[in-house]
């Protein structure tokens, strides 16, 4: 009887696979860009920042799948919340990725709009679930 | 893109194969055979960028040169999306000097090295400057003496006898020059190089130079020493003659051991010059000294200096143990000097000082006539050889100090009779007919910069037999003195290394259980 769960099926599968993901994501991005401090010119005060976005993202990635995880299994709209809001900011730091980046290459285009399409799907996805514990 | 050809070398010529060329007409292409370049394109790794194709189509009739703008695509999916780096794919171009940011382009890029961060550079040169300033104050061997703008200037002679004002003193370099200057009574207090002011005018770094004695010469040379040195004398015409004018300059610059200079005297030598005079001659002499010691002229430091004189000197008698050995001007080690004049008994006194490694030798003739006694001419004959004051000590080290009384080598004196007589019974008078000083030295000290160093002194005095002459007649005999440096350093032994021994030992406790 789904009125008695109202955990999100979908959205918990999401986090799932958005966590398989993004360790595919790290690992591809932290590659590329050793790949492009060898081939390209690459100053240290560029590549410094770079490499500092990416593990601030990787962190904030954890956190936010775990808030996520935890409000969508307990039933609670406080971490959903708040995972959430941390959704904002893996966006603005995925857009980092994609245009603001010392060198884009066209892997990181491709990997940064999956990662943007997944944001949004699990945006909607979370406030549909939140509106469902809240009523 | 369509702009560039790489291949137009010649400038309003056609290029043979060169399709991009735009000095080729038609016609000049129809005569090419191939495309040398047949593409332009900006960076390869770019995902998407212009390029430029060039080709001839042969098959034509006459040849024509194909031209197109495509767009090549890299498939790569490591190709360049977009950067935001501006000097990732060409160099920029250097920023033009505006007058505002004039000063943070003269701080980037006014250095010897461009720097990166121009506020850490500055803190860098602060330090090197600070421990720069207290090193500026010792001295090294023959660093030039620094006065407030430029280095204390000794007039020397520079290719021809003309002075020079640009020869530097250098520190513990006592050097002695003359050379010439033109002068003439018109002009004399128009040129600075030969008035006081000039050469008291620079102080030395901390130190003022004061002025420590007067000569005055006057036009027949005669020398006088003024009274009082502190009135500072400058060059003026006085009756047709230009007085007061610098004729020679001696600098004593005290130093400690610590390389910094603490005291500096100039001695100066005016003297006037009259109208017929174009130029004058001018010495000038600086000499070091350290604070609390008295200046003994070294010869050498420490080994002996060839050219240098001999240092020697005598123990003073009285004393039960050897204090001090006295070496002052009077005790030095000198040979016999030949005259133009040969006869010995007439060149009483003249004397040269035996320089070290020169070897030296002189002699005289001496007329012997039948009334001449043997006593009295022994004792003339081993004044003239020896001279006044033949020394008993001679320093073995150029710096040898007097109190060291191990560092002095005694003279040893050896007497050789010329001729064995064997009729002891007549009375031989033997006079001394020559003197040889034999100095044996050796190499002191490491391989790569041996000192010299006195190792034995030995004076022999060969004498001959006087016979009677009977009277009237007269002989002539020549007397010689000579001076002869030995080196007896030992060649040098090879050094090697130990061989390496392989070290083996059971350890104590072996046999345990048995010992």
């Amino acid at each position: 009887n789904s009125s008695c769960q109202l955990s999100s099926l979908p959205l918990q599968m999401l986090f799932y696979a958005n966590g398989i993901y993004y360790i595919f994501y790290f690992s591809a991005t932290l590659a590329m860009i050793v790949y492009k401090s060898q081939v390209f010119s690459y100053p240290d005060n560029f590549l410094a920042p770079d490499l500092i976005w990416l593990f601030i993202m990787a962190l904030l990635e954890v956190l936010r799948l775990y808030l996520g995880s935890k409000g969508n299994l307990t039933e609670e709209e406080a971490p959903l919340g708040l995972s959430l809001a941390i959704t904002g900011g893996s966006v603005i730091l995925s857009l980092y990725f994609l245009v603001w980046q010392t060198y884009v290459l066209k892997a990181d285009v491709i990997i940064n709009a999956i990662l943007l399409c997944t944001y949004g799907l699990e945006s909607i996805l979370k406030v549909i679930a939140i509106a469902a514990f809240v009523s | 893109v369509a702009k560039l050809c790489v291949c137009d070398l010649l400038v309003a010529q056609c290029d043979v194969n060169c399709c991009c060329d735009p000095d080729c007409s038609a016609d000049e292409f129809s005569l090419f055979t191939t495309c040398s370049v047949p593409v332009v394109t900006g960076d390869s790794r770019l995902c998407s960028q212009e390029a430029a194709v060039y080709s001839l189509d042969v098959e034509a009739n006459p040849p024509e040169r194909i031209f197109q703008l495509i767009d090549q695509v890299n498939p790569s999916i490591f190709c360049i999306h977009a950067t935001n780096y501006k000097e990732a794919l060409s160099f920029s171009s250097p920023e033009m000097p505006t007058a505002e940011n004039f000063d943070q382009l003269l701080k980037q890029f006014g250095s010897a090295a461009f720097s990166a961060e121009p506020a850490s550079w500055d803190m860098n040169t602060d330090a090197q400057n600070l421990s720069d300033a207290n090193e500026t104050y010792r001295y090294e061997y023959g660093v030039p003496v620094q006065t407030e703008d430029a280095f204390l200037r000794l007039p020397s002679p520079v290719v021809s006898s003309w002075c020079s004002d640009a020869n530097p003193a250098g520190f513990l370099v006592n050097q002695a020059t003359k050379c010439t200057r033109s002068l003439s009574v018109e002009k004399c207090d128009d040129i600075p190089a030969v008035s006081m002011l000039f050469y008291i005018n620079s102080s030395i770094l901390a130190v003022n130079i004061t002025v420590q004695s007067i000569v005055v010469q006057s036009l027949n040379g005669t020398r006088t020493l003024l009274n009082d040195s502190d009135v500072l004398r400058l060059p003026m015409i006085l009756d047709e003659l230009c007085i007061n004018i610098v004729l020679g300059v001696s600098y004593h610059i005290t130093y400690t051991d610590a390389g910094e200079i603490i005291e500096a005297a100039a001695a100066f030598v005016l003297g006037a010059i009259n109208k017929e005079a174009l130029s004058i001659q001018q010495s000038f002499e600086v000499s070091f000294t350290q604070v609390n010691t008295t200046p003994v002229p070294l010869s050498g430091n420490p080994g002996y200096v060839v050219g240098l004189p001999i240092r020697a000197g005598f123990r003073p008698r009285g004393y039960p143990f050897p204090v001090e050995i006295n070496a002052n001007k009077h005790g030095q080690l000198t040979i016999l000097r030949s005259t133009s004049n040969q006869d010995c008994l007439a060149a009483q006194g003249a004397r040269a000082p035996i320089l070290f490694g020169y070897n030296m030798i002189s002699g005289c003739q001496l007329r012997i006539t039948a009334a001449t006694k043997c006593q009295p001419l022994t004792q003339t004959l081993l004044d003239l050889l020896k001279g006044q004051s033949f020394p008993e000590y001679v320093a073995s080290f150029g710096n040898s100090q007097a109190q060291d009384v191990l560092d002095w080598v005694p003279i040893t004196h050896l007497h050789t009779p010329e001729q064995r007589t064997y009729n002891t019974f007549q009375s031989s008078c033997q006079i001394p007919v020559s003197l040889e000083i034999e100095v044996k030295w050796t190499k002191y000290g490491s391989l790569v910069n041996p000192q010299a160093r006195i190792v034995n002194v030995t004076a022999t005095i060969t004498t001959t037999t006087l016979k009677q002459l009977p009277s009237g007649r007269e002989r002539t005999i020549p007397v010689t003195s000579s001076v002869v440096f030995t080196d007896i350093s030992s060649p040098a032994e090879p050094g090697y290394k130990a061989w390496p021994t392989i070290n083996v030992k059971l350890p104590f406790d072996f046999f345990f259980p048995f010992v």
